[in-house]
């Protein structure tokens, strides 16, 4: 299907660590559409800001295919890596630290612009840059400002406009509207979303709000411990979480309303070690539906509806 | 740990027009700006705002730990149980801090202590306020550690060995060794993963109840006020714009930013296609809008809102808002 | 936005109209706060200058150098503000011209350091692993070795000029810059936007030139002026023990040895230069400290 932009295959991502190897990615499989949204989730430790890094190579992964329009990235050579990165780009969570705080907003918009040398005028670079501002919203005014005399929202679309400068086909968001205030958080989403549709991208969304990604993804997947749980449509996802981790996640959520509140479904224990990880189900210890298959064997990933992927011994058993 | 009786008339907390500023050579910050507080005995308030609402520059007033110098308390009472705060004195502070009051902070990476075990930090609260001994306070402290879900065992382990979630029940458990009459709670989940939250607002909830305790619970979720809170104050540029039961702001809110908050949040039943932001930034403190701080925003302003400040209007017996728009009429205008 | 590309054609007057809000204004604001510092840059500045006019203030051949048998050990009177040594010369003549010396190598050996430590420091804390292991145990071997016996050992095998001295201090404050510029360097790779760079494509040049270095300068600066005070420590002590500047050029460690003969009764033979490098080496803590403060990111 030459509608599919990316194809990850079994990407996995290992850490060596003095107890042993820390599996921070373990075999993740999904295919992405040009044009979607992925949101993928997950709580601390189940892999999905390192999954962003890999599919980037700003990671290197330890084994796998990351299939990026036709390209396996991971083969590229540095060289080819580099110039393949105007293709994509990251958003990232904070938007304090990811600006350098020495240059000003144009200086940080129009470095991606410098290295690839796409535009050399400097005037009519700056008239690039100019437009990338107004794309995001950013007032003409600001143009020679310094990150910390903005605020947090500001801050981000500047972050914004440095992942639109190269014109890229594919946006990882790692978390891009965490750090910043309830109010401002609908601004910036509701921008993506804008720019998604006026400009054809495909993006990638990371977070662990799940109410902001159903509002924002096409497709979810859920992570958890490096592995890939489930992964669903939006609507299919909230409305029919088969895993029972994405049930107790999603009842997990603290619902802004005093009445029809939903029963809670609570977690025993603790998530278990990403190190040196046994080949069992790695929910099997929280899991209040547990059987006795969960400790022995891992669950694979199965397709139980068209695009409803699980992977739970209890699922997908007729 | 007994569980004390309280009288039920009688107010654990209250705040009467507090005004805390932060001088500096270069600039004024004016965090608090009149802010009103009332938490009735047993009872959780929940004060919501976002950034540079001065809510934890007021929590922190309370138990007279704003930072100086800058920090001043410019007006304003802080009255515990009747006792005003303000004029303590350090000892008389101490005593207090700990004891009838103690306070939960937002990161539970740095609150604990990373080279003492955690059976000895729960235990040095217990030998300040109950004057026991080391040895009994360790045994106390191994049953608190019980009462927040975590084997008595592990007391004497080092925070570094113990997850996000449970180190924030730890500081939990300190928090409530010696029975507060007021647990004041910092954003006491933003750290932690939605399921660990969950658990911990549960035991939050049990604790308090078990405890008859009133809490201040700060925070900028409304499914956590939703979850733990029986009335609401909603803060805004050091104010508190509208406070209520959890009716009186969930079914009948009036205040435009109330309004504001609601509709931006993402509802996970309902998608749509646009999020409703609020338009504009929050205020900065250093340079506060002219009459309502939130005129520049509001969806509803009308002339009079950017030359005074609303006054505080009763809409019931627990319902107030400061709008211009309620000035002749308790009906909503939104 | 289309009034705006009317109005400036070109980035320049584009430019001009929102003007940068200079960060070094700021830190200089910050910096004339505080009262010790100000007054450590003036006492900085009056030495440096005093250093730059000595041929004029005094004659380096008539006053510095000639020995001037009847006019020795003269207290201080309206015609010697210091009085005269040993040898006869004027004293104040000889700290003038000696605050040269003190000053030249007291910079350039720092400079030299920090070229070399610098870029050590740079790739070391840069690129880490073994590239980092490598760097800094050659480092730690110098570190182990007191900076003024390393440039005793320089100075007595290739002798004892200006330049020997220079290089002799610079390099034993090489290692202390690389650790300086390495500890730097790590605290900013980890921070996002190193990523972000990489993120849009830079080589590794780039991102250390354009983004880790230039964010490293508040502790570089702060370590230059507080190395300098001790690099004119070194090289008076040095000079005391006869290993450094030889007579009859003037250097206020030299000037206290051949002055020590006469102390008792000539007190102020060695109270000058010893004053002279009291001074000097207080108005450049003063410095370094107050540009620490106003360097602290904290206010920011």
């Amino acid at each position: 299907m030459s509608n599919i932009l990316l194809e990850v295959k079994d990407l996995k991502k290992y850490y060596k660590v003095p107890k042993g190897m820390l599996h921070a990615v373990d075999g993740v499989s999904f295919d992405l559409e040009k044009g979607k949204t992925l949101g993928i989730v997950g709580e601390s430790g189940c892999g999905k800001t390192t999954i962003g890094r890999t599919i980037l190579r700003l990671v290197e992964p330890t084994s796998g295919s990351v299939i990026f329009d036709g390209v396996d990235i991971p083969k590229l050579n540095t060289q080819e890596m580099r110039h393949m990165r105007q293709n994509m780009q990251l958003i990232f969570q904070d938007p304090f630290s990811s600006l350098n705080p020495r240059k000003t907003i144009t200086q940080t918009i129009e470095e991606p612009i410098i290295l690839a040398n796409m535009i050399p005028d400097p005037d009519k670079r700056f008239m690039r840059v100019m437009e990338l501002m107004d794309t995001v919203g950013l007032a003409e005014r600001l143009v020679n400002t310094y990150p910390h005399e903005l605020d947090g929202g500001r801050r981000q679309r500047i972050g914004i406009a440095r992942a639109l400068a190269m014109n890229p086909k594919f946006i990882i968001c790692d978390e891009p509207v965490s750090a910043l205030d309830v109010s401002i958080q609908a601004q910036i989403l509701n921008l993506m979303k804008k720019i998604q549709r006026e400009m054809g991208l495909t993006y990638i969304f990371i977070t662990h709000n799940l109410s902001v990604v159903n509002h924002f993804s096409d497709d979810i997947a859920v992570m958890y411990l490096g592995r890939l749980i489930e992964k669903a449509p939006s609507e299919i996802l909230f409305t029919n979480p088969a895993h029972p981790y994405t049930q107790a996640l999603l009842s997990a959520i603290p619902v802004p309303r005093i009445h029809n509140r939903p029963e809670r479904l609570l977690l025993r224990g603790e998530i278990t070690s990403p190190i040196n990880p046994e080949p069992i189900c790695r929910f099997a210890n929280r899991c209040n539906c547990a059987v006795p298959i969960c400790s022995k064997e891992e669950p694979g990933l199965i397709e139980i509806e068209p695009n409803h992927f699980v992977a739970c011994h209890l699922v997908g058993r007729a | 740990m007994e569980s004390k009786k309280m009288n039920e008339q009688e107010n654990t907390l209250e705040i009467r027009n507090l005004v805390i500023h932060y001088i500096s050579d270069e600039e004024v910050v004016k965090a608090v700006n009149g802010v009103d507080i009332i938490i009735k005995a047993g009872k959780t308030l929940g004060l919501v705002g976002e950034t540079g609402a001065g809510k934890t520059t007021t929590a922190l007033s309370i138990l007279n730990l704003v930072p100086e110098p800058q920090g001043k308390i410019l007006s304003g009472e802080i009255l515990l149980e009747g006792r005003s705060v303000l004029t303590m004195s350090e000892l008389e502070l101490e005593e207090i801090r700990g004891d009838k009051v103690a306070m939960i902070f937002q990161d539970p990476m740095t609150s604990l202590n990373p080279v003492h075990t955690v059976g000895a930090q729960i235990a040095e609260s217990i030998e300040i306020h109950r004057k026991v001994s080391k040895e009994e306070a360790l045994k106390q402290a191994k049953e608190m550690l019980e009462l927040v879900g975590i084997p008595g065992e592990r007391s004497n382990e080092y925070p570094y060995q113990f997850s996000g979630g449970m180190k924030q029940r730890v500081v939990i458990a300190i928090a409530l060794t010696c029975s507060p009459d007021l647990l004041i709670a910092d954003e006491p989940t933003t750290a932690l993963d939605v399921t660990i939250q969950a658990q911990v607002l549960k035991l939050i909830n049990e604790l308090r109840r078990k405890y008859h305790m009133s809490m201040l619970m700060i925070t900028h979720d409304l499914g956590i006020v939703a979850e733990v809170c029986d009335e609401v104050s909603i803060a805004y540029a050091g104010r508190i714009v509208e406070h209520g039961t959890l009716e009186d702001i969930f079914d009948n809110l009036r205040h435009p930013y109330t309004k504001g908050l609601f509709d931006a949040l993402p509802d996970i039943e309902i998608r749509r296609s646009e999020l409703k932001p609020i338009k504009g930034l929050m205020p900065d403190p250093t340079n506060l809008p002219s009459g309502c701080p939130f005129h520049p925003r509001c969806d509803y302003v009308m002339e009079v809102c950017s030359q005074s400040l609303p006054e505080n209007k009763w809409l019931s017996e627990t319902h107030c808002v400061q709008c211009h728009l309620y000035k002749d009429t308790n009906e909503s205008r939104l | 936005m289309d009034e705006a590309v009317k109005k400036y054609t070109t980035r320049k007057e584009f430019f001009k109209q929102y003007k940068k809000k200079s960060r070094l204004q700021e830190t200089w604001n910050r910096f004339l706060r505080n009262k010790m510092a100000v007054i450590g840059l003036f006492i900085f500045i009056f030495i440096v200058l005093v250093a730059i006019t000595a041929p004029i203030i005094a004659n380096y051949d008539t006053e510095a150098i000639k020995i001037n048998v009847p006019n020795r050990l003269k207290a201080p009177s309206t015609e010697h503000i210091f009085g005269t040594d040993e040898m006869g010369r004027d004293i104040m003549a000889r700290i003038v011209h000696g605050a040269r010396i003190s000053l030249v190598v007291g910079f350039a050996s720092v400079a030299l350091a920090l070229f070399i430590g610098g870029a050590l420091g740079a790739i070391a804390g840069y690129y880490g692993g073994k590239i980092d292991d490598v760097i800094m145990r050659c480092m730690d071997v110098f570190l182990c070795l007191p900076d003024v016996l390393l440039a005793l050992a320089i100075v007595a095998a290739f002798g004892t000029n200006l330049v020997n001295m220079t290089i002799a201090i610079g390099l034993s404050f090489t290692p202390k810059f690389s650790r300086v510029v390495r500890s730097a360097v790590m605290t900013v790779r980890g921070i996002e936007y190193v990523e972000a760079a990489r993120a849009i494509g830079s080589t590794n040049t780039h991102i250390i030139t354009n983004h880790v270095l230039i964010n490293c300068f508040g502790p570089i600066v702060v370590q230059v002026t507080l190395y300098v005070a001790s690099a004119i420590l070194t090289i008076s002590a040095l000079s005391f023990i006869g290993l450094g500047i030889q007579a009859p050029i003037p250097e206020w460690g030299n000037m206290l040895a051949s002055g020590r003969a006469y102390m008792r009764d000539h007190a102020y033979i060695v109270m000058a230069p010893g004053l002279a490098i009291f001074v000097t080496i207080l108005s450049l803590n003063l410095l370094g400290d107050g540009l620490r403060d106003a360097l602290d990111p904290r206010l920011k």
